[in-house]
């Protein structure tokens, strides 16, 4: 950090830098800003939707079955969050798998 | 049919009567025709190298209301990055889900079912793990196609078909049913 010299030669304090607003968007870019989201639908299997989530996601059985209850009681469920890229291939992937999924950018 | 069930060697087997086997395969043929139908049958070859190399798919989402939920829209309420995402996504995935379908054919010749009429044994089926993802796929895009066709939108529109399904939904009830009892048999072996 450099100070500056005043007119009468002494040695000014620094003024404290004015900062504009933090930006947010940024900060939350580099923590978790995509999220996969799985929508409730009325024709795949109860056992199948927590299938999934054990398989692809390596979720547990209980966490596994806590989002499928999600999804069908509340209608969507964030089932995984991160880079973009990263999610853009967990929604294609739960295409394959036949599950309604779609990528948003997290509230949070 | 025998429901699917892990042997202690690990694959997982299922017994089919022959119309039954008939059935899921022609079902399977119909979504290979229909898949191939919004792409062409070139870009719906199963070749991943080819998909790589030919990035540019289609934008827009399918009209074919059945096409549109086997293929959706990866971003609700923003059009541009969605038709951007189908463009170098969709047509893997619609290659993929050929290769599904074909996997259940495939094991349906394997454990005898043949062109030829009146075959009288049951058609035995083996699968490992890997292919019983593909079976619970492409059975769960049959399912879809066959849920849009006969209008269930919600639970409750499912409750109303069971109760008063016309003459000629029944059949087709009837199908998606027996496809619901499959899966859940595969699923179940599957997880053990």
């Amino acid at each position: 950090m450099t100070g500056r010299v005043g007119h009468n030669g002494e040695v000014t304090v620094p003024a404290p830098v004015e900062l504009d607003q933090p930006d947010t968007d940024f900060i939350v870019e580099l923590e978790d800003p995509w999220v996969t989201v799985v929508w409730n639908d009325p024709v795949n299997l109860m056992s199948y939707v927590a299938f999934v989530f054990r398989t692809y996601f390596g979720y547990t059985e209980e966490k596994a079955d806590e989002q499928m209850m999600i999804v069908h009681e509340e209608g969507r469920a964030n089932v995984s969050a991160g880079r973009r890229e990263e999610q853009e291939r967990h929604v294609q992937a739960m295409h394959e798998y036949g599950l309604w999924a779609t990528l948003e950018r997290s509230s949070v | 049919m025998k429901p699917f069930k892990r042997r202690r060697k690990g694959g997982i087997a299922a017994e089919f009567e022959p119309n039954e086997a008939l059935l899921l395969s022609n079902l399977a043929a119909q979504m290979i025709e229909l898949l191939r139908d919004r792409n062409g049958s070139q870009e719906s070859s199963a070749d991943p190298l080819a998909q790589m190399v030919g990035m540019s798919g289609p934008i827009m989402p399918p009209e074919d209301p059945v096409l549109n939920r086997l293929l959706p829209d990866a971003y609700r309420d923003d059009p541009d990055n969605a038709a951007e995402f189908r463009r170098y996504t969709e047509q893997m995935l619609t290659s993929q889900k050929v290769t599904n379908a074909q996997a259940l054919i495939d094991a349906l010749i394997e454990g005898g079912l043949s062109e030829a009429e009146h075959s009288r044994a049951r058609i035995e089926v083996e699968l490992n793990d890997g292919a019983a993802i593909a079976w619970m796929k492409t059975l769960t895009d049959i399912r879809l196609a066959l849920g849009i066709r006969l209008g269930i939108e919600t639970e409750a529109d499912m409750e109303l078909l069971e109760q008063e399904a016309e003459e000629y939904e029944r059949q087709t009830l009837d199908i998606y049913e027996w496809l619901g009892f499959v899966q859940e048999t595969l699923v179940e072996a599957a997880s053990r």
